[in-house]
């Protein structure tokens, strides 16, 4: 899979090609506008992530020109406009999804990882990972056979992290896809915390071995990580 | 010069004097041809008299005629009898006076003017037999009208000018205020803004006019407090994580650690981040508040059904700290206002009673009508209540009735401010009943339904 980066802030770049790489993407950085257009109108990438403020050619005018000539090539916008004008923008522009700055890492590469696997969804009614199961059509838990008693909200986020199982979930993750709350409130942090607590006694406080893990400052990984 | 380039001052003062000048040459003209007209309608009715005596005269004395001139001053006439001279002074033949009459019937009185300049004023009357005409000396009525036309032509541009001189003069002290205003206002800077401007009489335009101008500096000048609190506070704010990552991130590389040291390092550090971001995206929330660039929904939302919504979403905080957390969902109450905006409101507020709660306490939220029957949701805790010193500033941003318990739990010091804002953006507003150690009572009102 190779991904265009177009981003001029140079540590930026860095981390996202590092951070990239190391998911096993092949990454080609374009550092202005000029140059990012040019590769991505010539060459054949997979996704073109692309920052909005850059000099020379604003990214919006990148985003417009691919497709003005016709380039499929599916563009992640990252932008730290966090105006819903500049976001309209950039969807009507055909740019297939969007980050806010600052954001977290794990919540890029999930999206991409959706983005590159649009079109043949694997939405299985039933996860599994190790001893846990659950069963999305009837909502049921179990841990070693075990019936588990969880709440909506509990479910949801056991959900999100078995889909994601292995790789870390932020909290911006959850609060957008367990509570469809995109902004950062304290409140909402205080929440996800407390409901994440809970889930943890019940899935994981009866067993030896856990399956919940947290890391410090990102968030919630299931699972042992993946390198 | 254009007109727009000159002083107030000058055009006040241009305007009255041309205003002054045309109603004084209209004054003018008007007196003339009215003295003008009053003239000759005496000469006419003197002329008439004297061709009534002439009449009189020849009809009952005709050999008196020739001592007319002598006796009653009658010295221009002329009788004819079927087209044949019968008497004609001498004064008539030697002006020529014939020629002001036109072919021999009778005429109205009318003026002639002589080759030599006189001026007369000529009128005849006629009979199938006789004809007489008379005629009088007009050159020193045409005199006097032209004395007085020259005396009036005098007077009118010097009056103008007196008028331009007091008018000017008058506006410069009725415009003094004005400058003087002016002056002060230059003065006045960012640094200065609470000197005021000198209010003369505070019932005139010019007083009134200080006094908006004073009260505007007022605004002026709290707001400009408040923002320079503000920016401290916001600075403040953001130094202590940009502290914290420096220095765990300083400490860190002293000495070499293991792998799980990094971590920690990492996290700790990412935690700082993670506050910072928090912040920032609060404060972007009340800039572009402050900036007007939020446009709030106008929609009819449910109260009640978006009280026990946000009482769900927080419902795992409170459970956490055994306080009972009760919505009372009777009757539906409904209000048109942005629910999103608004619930941002009702969850830092409930956040808020949560928090401040002890353990074990009780929250209870309520939509209602309030006693005027505006829509309000009533948030009411047990939590230790709020100092009446304290009321008024809770919800202004970073203020923090107790600084140090607060930054412990990890607020902004923003969200009442938000709450405020987000009451205040849908036409709204929240009081505050709290007495201390008997909790606090936050209740939302929005404008009725209109």
């Amino acid at each position: 899979m190779r991904i265009l980066v177009i981003e001029d802030e140079k540590k930026v770049a860095k981390a996202l090609r590092e951070g990239l790489e190391a998911e096993h993407y092949e990454v080609r950085v374009a550092a202005d506008g000029e140059e990012g257009l040019l590769l991505a109108s010539r060459d054949p990438f997979d996704l073109v992530l692309l920052d909005l403020m850059l000099p020379q050619r604003d990214g919006i005018d990148i985003l417009t020109t691919l497709r003005k000539r016709r380039v499929p090539t599916p563009v992640f916008i990252l932008t730290a406009r966090d105006a819903v004008e500049d976001r309209v923008l950039g969807l009507d522009g055909g740019a297939d999804d969007y980050l806010v700055k600052p954001f977290t890492f794990p919540e890029l590469l999930a999206r991409i990882r959706a983005l590159l696997r649009r079109g043949r969804t694997d939405r299985s009614l039933k996860l599994q990972h190790e001893d846990l199961q659950i069963d999305l059509t009837t909502r049921k838990v179990a841990r070693r056979e075990q019936s588990l008693e969880l709440t909506g909200k509990e479910f949801e986020i056991l959900e999100c992290l078995l889909r994601h199982r292995g790789r870390i979930v932020s909290r911006e993750m959850l609060g957008r896809e367990v509570w469809q709350v995109g902004a950062r409130a304290t409140p909402l942090d205080n929440v996800i915390d407390v409901t994440m607590a809970r889930l943890r006694r019940k899935i994981d406080d009866p067993f030896e071995k856990k399956l919940l893990h947290t890391v410090r400052g990102v968030g919630f990984v299931l699972g042992a990580r993946r390198e | 010069m254009s007109p727009r380039r000159l002083s107030v001052r000058a055009r006040l003062t241009l305007w009255n004097a041309g205003v002054l000048m045309l109603i004084v040459c209209a004054f003018a003209a008007g007196f003339l041809l009215f003295v003008r007209a009053r003239l000759f309608e005496e000469l006419d009715r003197q002329l008439l008299r004297e061709l009534t005596t002439i009449d009189w005269v020849y009809h009952t004395e005709p050999w008196e005629l020739k001592d007319l001139a002598s006796e009653s001053g009658i010295t221009l006439f002329r009788i004819t009898v079927d087209g044949s001279l019968r008497h004609q002074t001498e004064g008539w033949e030697r002006e020529g006076l014939a020629r002001a009459l036109k072919d021999g019937g009778s005429m109205p009185a009318a003026s002639w003017t002589a080759p030599d300049g006189r001026s007369y004023r000529v009128q005849a009357v006629a009979d199938p037999s006789y004809h007489i005409s008379a005629a009088m000396e007009e050159t020193s009525f045409r005199h006097t009208l032209w004395t007085l036309a020259a005396v009036l032509a005098m007077g009118v541009p010097f009056a103008v000018g007196l008028a331009i001189a007091g008018g000017y003069f008058l506006a410069g002290r009725v415009l003094s205020p004005v400058g003087a205003m002016a002056d002060k206002a230059r003065e006045i800077t960012a640094d200065s803004l609470g000197e005021r401007l000198p209010v003369g009489n505070s019932q005139d335009e010019f007083g009134r006019l200080a006094t908006v101008f004073n009260d505007t500096l007022s605004r002026l000048h709290d707001s400009f407090d408040r923002l320079r609190r503000f920016t401290s506070d916001a600075s403040h704010e953001l130094r202590t994580p940009l502290t914290a990552i420096r220095s765990v991130g300083e400490v860190a590389l002293q000495a070499p650690l293991d792998s799980g040291g990094y971590r920690d390092v990492i996290g700790s550090m990412l935690e700082e981040v993670d506050r910072l971001t928090r912040l920032v995206d609060s404060l972007l929330t009340l800039t572009r508040a402050d900036s007007g660039a939020t446009q709030p929904a106008r929609e009819v939302v449910n109260l009640t059904a978006l009280a026990g919504n946000v009482a769900d979403l927080l419902r795992v905080l409170a459970e956490e700290k055994q306080q009972s957390l009760s919505v009372d969902n009777a009757a539906p109450v409904e209000a048109v206002c942005d629910p999103a905006i608004l619930r941002l409101a009702l969850m830092n507020l409930l956040h808020n009673a949560i928090k401040y709660t002890p353990n074990g306490g009780a929250i209870h939220v309520r939509a209602t009508a309030t006693a005027s029957g505006q829509p309000s949701i009533e948030v009411q805790d047990t939590g230790p209540g709020i100092p009446a010193a304290h009321q008024e500033r809770i919800f202004e941003r970073f203020y923090r009735v107790d600084p140090d318990r607060s930054r412990e739990s990890g607020g902004t010091g923003l969200g009442l401010a938000i709450a405020r804002w987000a009451v205040a953006a849908n036409g709204g507003r929240i009081e505050l009943e709290s007495e201390k150690s008997k909790g606090s009572l936050f209740r939302i009102v929005l404008p009725g339904l209109a």
